[in-house]
């Protein structure tokens, strides 16, 4: 195990009060990426003391099955406008900031008001696209972690702590 | 002799440019997948220089990615064969202290194979995923 229940939930009420100060009066929008933030996002949500909307943006992934020459496209778009608005971009983890390059700029073509990111896990040492992180729950080094919604091949989603996956597991 | 890299050459051509290993090949299939405009080793650094001038050092990074000027150089083979990369980006850094690189390591390519499913594609890319 590298984060217990009690740490996290700690983590995320913290951010939920520092977000909740700094959007006090603005038209605040969560966007989380399907699926891995869908148990951060829950959490954050209810930490949030202040009129907050949510929505759910979906990507394609990269992997095996993708065609030489294949490119990322929208699996699930949003749902609510987001121009004028104050977005929060939301994410269970980032590491290489390719996938939230890409998200990001999508969004940003929308015309927020704001777009600030929110990231429950920041493998910072991983980073290659330098990306602005307005709230990050915790640090990480090198470990490959599930649970709390992160997958590995669609399992652990369902642990309620963050550990990290034995190499036997892979 | 100053230190002045070349951007001359590039070798990026009208179809896939002819990469040295696959696993960057596969870097850059990644990089496209996500609408990422990279170049292929389109700058050679001279490093160092004999007494008549003729560079005796040089390092082309591996991918340049233009929108955030950005080089990145793969290392991902064995740790054997590190010794003169570190040595050349160590010098780069010295010489030209304005570039921006990163460094893909092994073991954060090894997290993008698995992080995609493309684990076992290791051992082809890398020679296989090789933690403890």
């Amino acid at each position: 195990m590298l984060i217990g229940q009690e740490e996290l939930r700690a983590r995320v009420c913290a951010l939920g009060a520092e977000i909740s100060r700094d959007y006090a009066g603005k038209d605040l929008l969560l966007v989380g990426v399907l699926r891995g933030v869908a148990i951060f996002l829950a959490d954050l949500l209810r930490a949030i003391t202040i009129p907050v909307a949510v929505d759910f943006i979906g990507i394609s992934s990269y992997g095996p099955s993708v065609e030489t020459g294949g490119v990322v496209r929208l699996t699930k778009d949003l749902e609510e406008p987001i121009e004028g608005r104050h977005v929060l971009f939301v994410e269970d983890v980032i590491d290489t900031g390719l996938t939230l390059s890409f998200l990001l700029r999508t969004l940003r073509a929308r015309a927020p008001a704001s777009l600030n990111v929110c990231v429950l896990l920041d493998k910072r040492a991983h980073r290659l696209i330098d990306i602005d992180i307005a709230y990050c729950g915790f640090q990480l080094q090198d470990e490959y972690v599930v649970g709390y919604g992160l997958d590995h091949r669609q399992r652990y989603r369902n642990l309620p702590i963050v550990g990290v996956l034995r190499p036997d597991r892979y | 002799m100053g230190p002045h890299p070349n951007h001359a050459r590039p070798r990026r051509t009208a179809g896939q440019p002819a990469f040295a290993h696959p696993s960057e090949a596969q870097f850059a299939a990644l990089l496209s997948f996500y609408g990422i405009a990279w170049l292929y080793e389109p700058t050679t650094f001279p490093l160092a220089w004999a007494a008549d001038g003729r560079v005796t050092l040089a390092f082309s990074p591996d991918f340049y990615l233009p929108e955030f000027d950005l080089y990145i150089e793969l290392a991902t083979r064995k740790q054997s064969e590190m010794a003169l990369k570190n040595r050349k980006l160590r010098r780069l850094h010295e010489l030209y202290p304005d570039v921006r690189i990163k460094l893909v390591n092994r073991r954060t390519f090894e997290d993008l194979l698995l992080k995609f499913g493309l684990e076992e594609r290791s051992a082809q890319l890398i020679g296989g995923v090789g933690r403890a």
